[in-house]
């Protein structure tokens, strides 16, 4: 280092300007007082201290006093002749700024910064803009004018690709003055949009998409231009770029599901990929198929299906099933096909895609049954187990062998660890036994006993109770609550497809490191303490700007539908309740006798989201809605996918009420009776304290997500609590994550506004 | 973009080098990368970004070396990633070979490298022309060679100095193709395209200005001319001395060239080729037995050309024992690390149709673990010949002195990603 300092001092010191000889000069005598001072190797360069010693080695040695030092070459460095001092000055400043974070930077420096935008080396320009970016982090970055962008606009060829990625990103803050202004911005980006180094490439598209936001139009044309590059990126030859890719064309695919349609054969997996590229590639083939290439695709599939990575093998089963919803048959041969294999891990993913499929559309119900007819495996891992279970339960009564199957499990029942297969089993069992009562009714008997007197889980144990107690109810009490609504109701919401999202979904995150974790199952976090783990700078987020965002305010609530939740989703995070916060609260007004469609109209109005309802005239009443509170972000982060996304036994949120009950806790016991008085508010104290928002700065709200359920209060059930008052009331259970009871009582009086106003309005049904 | 830091690890997760170059990430939480790594090895899920608390990792493996770069924002990914490959391409320039041994034979010049490529979490010169003009490996060199400040550092032209001088003035044009071929075990094509390159040597002196004139089919259709054949390029990238604004109105390549060896330009070809070597293969498994291996390799292109050092990799059962090789040319063997049977041709003429006959024996006990199925992989090489026909039509090198220089073509076409998957 000292080596190089001095080589450019010679060379500086023969003949060039006195200035430049006097910075170098002044580098060396800093050099050697610190070393002589400190004994500490901070190394110099080009005048600039700063660079070579970290900024912690920096602080420890408490050094506000040297800064002073620094200050003065720095100033000087920034009228310094030669672009690479000038680089180095320029960002000197934001490393003071960083190290001294409470000193105030001279205004005037700043300015000068502003003044070197114009400098005529690109790099310095670049650097001027990340270190005014840092230095005036709290004012919300560098100030971007109309000549400032225009100049950066104008000079963005001349910039190597960092600096070209780094000034389209800041160039999202800007917004043009006209429509003419406007589209000759985009007309001179056009280019870059076909820029063959990929993250130019994003970048350019992300300044499309913020610039365009209420052009709708220009965005999906821009996607439509960015397929070439994207897909070239995507067959890059660094897998980590591939990846990269593969998540952006998903994050695009979500807008416009048919952008690559027919170039569904660059995303066929090379056998040495690696398996998180091999997934990433699975998920878009699963969007791509279409009746053209819907048999080619599923070949592919079968061949991944026997992958060595056990984890690709079944994702590529899951995709087959999700195939399977729009050509079930094909599909339905593919996974029976799989079944001979005997390969374990392949037999217990077939089987619970089997058991997603069957309930989607229930016509595949033929095929599962000939399957277990024939099946004679083991299952060693719970979820096949499950889900085998769940199979036999529902579609005993048309396969005869089944209560043999199930007669194995029930002598295996002491060695089963767990609870959930348990549980499961005797749901099993006992629809079983309406279907075959005699081959069933001994087990039976073995199976309760077993799971009253000797099981120590008490789930399992309460379960079991409670059929015990059905059954001496008599066998058409126990049809009525096991049978009703076991196979899918087809009438049951609006939960088939997928609309086109809008673009502003997604556009925020688009080219960030987001991105890449929302497709990944890794970033979960472990600590369940703090529900926000994922929290990277809000400022980067934020740069995005988005003001189109549609939030709504209520009072100090905002609520937002966005990002959409899928149904799993919803389901996932509703039965997993120690997460977040749970509330209970009745509505005292009766069930809004509208349809449900200006119901859902009424909830949108408030940004609320309705995820599913009951058919008309069916009871008891049930909607599922959701919304996210305040900004989209950290939502996101509360919506990461985790590995069990299909772990859990029951389907879509409205089935699991009516038909397996008894395997959640919290629905059993409104379903039994009413323990909990639905109108004072108790939070589920002890199992599951609020969970306050740690670690926010000030200058971000909480955000959240809250899902709630719309429960009708039975009639049945009116005469036992005297307090309910009113007939018909509405039982609002809500979840929130992570938890905040303030937002959640504040969204509960949005959602008792709404109901009210819609019950007030004339009606001519029972109340 | 913003990087905190960048970690050099072993395989062990030991740090050989590190710099920090903004201080907001603590330096210790690398030691989190390599537990993290191994719990998702363990279940399979590995990914490029890992998460601990507020930090995230990106990272990529080179040969024995993993390349970590650390961050606490919501950066911009790709960017990252393809920083972290720049790395990997500069210190590749410097060392020939990056791997443990050659960081910890240079870890001065590697600091000093780390310090040039990056400041404050921003790349600066990544360029490795230029890096090495003013970090060289030999001290003393420095002492002799070098007295001015280089001039790319400052330069308009940044990836050429000023005053270089050879006696002979010469350019080298290699054209190479590669083939990317996906073949189903039906025997249908999934995928195949061209990926091409331009590479240039140039040993020219002084600032050459430089045109090169290709048969590009957008080309000829702009200025009306229809003779002879084109080519169709797709995502035609340049070094980043072409002058883009100039090939985008009306597609001329020009350029002045860095010295010495460069990529002066890549491009892909999405039309379908017949396939230049094409294999059929019957493998026959009896198990606990034996198993049965043929391949056909028949060369599809013309006559006249010969492809050299053909490779043709069959894979075997793991467990596969005894191995006998029969073929009409070339010779076979068993390379059991791999599972794989090479056979190995050094001359193929075009047209011509060869076999191979091997047979393995196989244990009577049976391998419980799943095996995946590998296809068959090719390597060849056929010299003066590119598939898509592209061709050299000038290169004009125009100098203020005025030398006369003078510009060699050579056309290569090897395998890429070529793959054709078997049914055993």
């Amino acid at each position: 280092m000292l080596r190089r300092v001095w080589s450019i001092h010679r060379c500086y010191g023969k003949g060039c300007s006195p200035l430049l000889s006097w910075t170098t000069l002044t580098t060396i005598f800093l050099q050697q007082l610190l070393q002589h001072h400190f004994m500490a190797p901070v190394s110099l360069y080009f005048g600039i201290p700063t660079k070579e010693s970290s900024g912690e080695e920096q602080l420890q040695l408490s050094l506000p006093g040297l800064c002073e030092y620094v200050e003065q070459p720095l100033t000087v460095g920034l009228k310094d002749k030669a672009a690479c001092v000038r680089r180095v000055a320029v960002l000197g400043w934001a490393k003071i700024h960083s190290l001294l974070p409470n000193s105030e930077i001279d205004a005037a420096i700043v300015n000068e910064l502003y003044g070197l935008l114009r400098d005529p080396d690109p790099v310095v320009m670049v650097n001027c803009l990340r270190a005014l970016e840092e230095i005036l982090q709290e004012e919300g970055g560098v100030a971007i004018n109309k000549p400032i962008a225009h100049h950066l606009l104008n000079r963005l060829k001349e910039c190597d690709v960092w600096g070209q990625s780094e000034v389209l990103a800041i160039l999202q803050r800007y917004r043009p003055r006209s429509e003419d202004e406007l589209f000759d911005i985009l007309s001179l980006l056009d280019p870059s949009l076909l820029s063959h180094h990929a993250p130019v490439m994003a970048a350019t598209l992300r300044l499309f998409l913020s610039l365009c936001a209420t052009l709708p139009a220009v965005c999906l044309s821009a996607l439509e231009r960015v397929r070439g590059p994207l897909l070239a990126a995507a067959g890059s030859s660094s897998r980590e770029l591939r990846y990269a890719a593969l998540c952006h064309i998903q994050l695009l695919l979500r807008s416009d599901p048919g952008l690559m349609g027919e170039h569904y054969k660059r995303f066929f997996c090379g056998y040495a990929e690696p398996p998180y590229i091999k997934q990433s590639k699975i998920q878009v083939l699963v969007e791509l198929v279409n009746d053209d290439n819907v048999g080619m695709v599923l070949d592919e599939l079968k061949g991944y299906c026997t992958d060595v990575s056990m984890e690709t093998s079944q994702a590529a089963i899951n995709a087959i099933g999700s195939i399977g919803r729009s050509y079930s048959e094909r599909c339905l041969d593919i996974l029976t096909g799989l079944l001979e294999l005997k390969q374990e891990h392949i037999t217990s993913a077939v089987v619970q895609t089997l058991k997603e499929l069957v309930w989607l559309s229930p016509l595949c119900g033929d095929a599962v049954c000939t399957a277990l007819e024939r099946w004679d495996d083991q299952l060693q891992d719970a979820q096949g187990r499950g889900a085998l279970l769940w199979l036999l339960g529902v579609y005993g009564d048309r396969v005869s062998g089944a209560p043999y199957i199930l007669e194995d499990f029930i002598a295996g029942v002491r060695s089963e660890v767990s609870a959930e297969v348990k549980a499961e089993l005797l749901t099993a069992t006992l629809r079983m036994y309406l279907s075959h009562p005699a081959e069933t009714q001994d087990m039976m008997g073995r199976l309760l006993h077993y799971c009253i007197e000797e099981e120590l889980d008490m789930c399992v144990r309460d379960q079991a109770l409670l059929y015990y107690r059905l059954l001496h109810c008599g066998i058409e009490e126990v049809r009525r609550v096991l049978q009703g609504g076991r196979r899918s109701d087809l009438s049951l919401g609006p939960l088939i497809g997928r609309p086109p999202e809008p673009i502003s979904q997604w556009a925020s995150i688009f080219n960030t490191l987001e991105s890449l974790t929302l497709g990944s199952s890794t970033v979960v976090n472990s600590d369940p303490s703090t529900p926000t783990a994922y929290t990277p700078n809000i400022n980067t987020l934020m740069s995005s700007g988005d003001p189109d965002l549609t939030a709504c305010s209520h009072g100090a609530l905002s609520l937002s539908a966005s990002p959409s939740l899928s149904p799993e989703e919803f389901e996932r995070l509703w039965l997993q309740p120690e997460k977040g916060a749970c509330l209970e609260a009745g509505v005292p007004c009766p069930v809004p006798s509208c349809s449900s469609e200006s119901l859902q109209v009424a909830l949108q109005l408030v940004n609320i989201q309705m995820l599913a309802f009951t058919p008309a005239n069916k009871h008891p009443w049930k909607v599922y809605i959701y919304t996210h509170s305040s900004n989209t972000f950290i939502s996101e982060g509360s919506r990461r996918p985790s590995q069990h996304l299909t772990s859990d036994g029951s389907r879509t949120p409205p089935q699991t009420l009516t038909s397996e009950g008894p395997r959640t806790p919290p629905q059993t016991l409104t379903s039994e009776g009413s323990r909990t008085p639905p109108q004072t508010l108790t939070s589920e104290g002890p199992r599951t304290p609020p969970q306050t928002l740690t670690s926010e700065g000030p200058r971000t709200p909480p955000q959240t997500l809250i899902l709630a359920e719309l429960l009708q209060v039975d009639r049945e059930r009116e005469e036992e609590p005297e307090e309910r008052g009113k007939k018909g009331g509405v039982l609002v259970r809500m979840r929130q994550y992570p938890g905040d009871q303030t937002v959640l009582t504040g969204f509960l009086s949005v959602l008792t506004t709404v109901l009210q106003t819609l019950s007030a309005q004339p009606d001519h049904t029972h109340s | 973009m913003s990087a905190s830091a960048v970690f050099v690890l072993d395989l062990k997760g030991k740090v050989l080098i590190c710099r920090n170059y903004k201080g907001d990430v603590d330096m210790a939480e690398i030691d989190h990368f390599l537990p993290l790594l191994m719990t998702e090895e363990e279940e399979g899920l590995t990914c490029p970004i890992m998460t601990h608390g507020k930090v995230h990792f990106l990272w990529i493996k080179h040969t024995n070396l993993y390349l970590v770069a650390t961050t606490n924002k919501n950066c911009n990914a790709s960017l990252v990633y393809s920083f972290l490959y720049k790395v990997v391409e500069v210190f590749t320039e410097y060392f020939t070979e990056l791997e443990e041994e050659s960081i910890q034979d240079n870890f001065v010049v590697v600091y000093e490298l780390l310090d040039e490529l990056m400041d404050f979490g921003f790349p600066q010169t990544t360029d490795s022309k230029i890096l090495q003009e003013y970090i060289t490996q030999e001290g003393a060199k420095l002492e002799v060679a070098k007295t001015k400040v280089p001039t790319t550092v400052t330069n308009a032209v940044s990836w050429r100095s000023e005053g270089i001088k050879y006696k002979k003035n010469e350019v080298f044009i290699d054209v190479i193709e590669s083939i990317n071929l996906l073949v189903n075990a039906n025997g249908s094509v999934m995928s195949s395209d061209i990926v091409g390159t331009v590479k240039l040597k140039t040993m020219l002196s002084g600032m050459p200005e430089l045109r090169l004139g290709l048969n590009d089919r957008a080309l000829f259709a702009l200025t009306g001319r229809d003779k002879g054949k084109t080519v169709a390029m797709e995502d035609v990238k340049f070094h980043q001395c072409v002058r883009l604004s100039r090939f985008e109105s009306d597609r001329t390549i020009s350029f002045i060239p860095p010295d010495g060896e460069s990529e002066l330009m890549s491009y892909r070809i999405n039309t379908h080729v017949k396939p230049l070597i094409w294999i059929e293969s019957v493998i026959e498994k009896f198990t606990h037995s034996r198993v049965e291996i043929m391949v056909k390799a028949k060369g599809q292109f013309k006559k006249q050309s010969v492809a050299n050092n053909v490779e043709v990799r069959v894979p075997v059962p793991s467990d596969a024992d005894t191995p006998k090789f029969k073929t009409s040319t070339g010779h076979a063997k068993y390379v059991p690390e791999k599972n794989l049977a090479v056979w190995t041709i050094k001359s193929f003429p075009g047209g011509k149709e060869f076999l191979m006959r091997a047979s393995f024996g196989l244990p009577s006990v049976e391998n419980d673990e799943m095996e995946g199925k590998p296809p068959i992989t090719v390597n060849f090489e056929i010299p003066y010949f590119t598939v898509s026909g592209i061709q050299v039509r000038y290169m004009k090198i125009i100098e203020k002195s005025g030398y006369q220089a003078l510009p060699w073509v050579r056309y290569i076409t090897q395998s890429g990603d070529y793959q054709l998957r078997s049914n055993f």
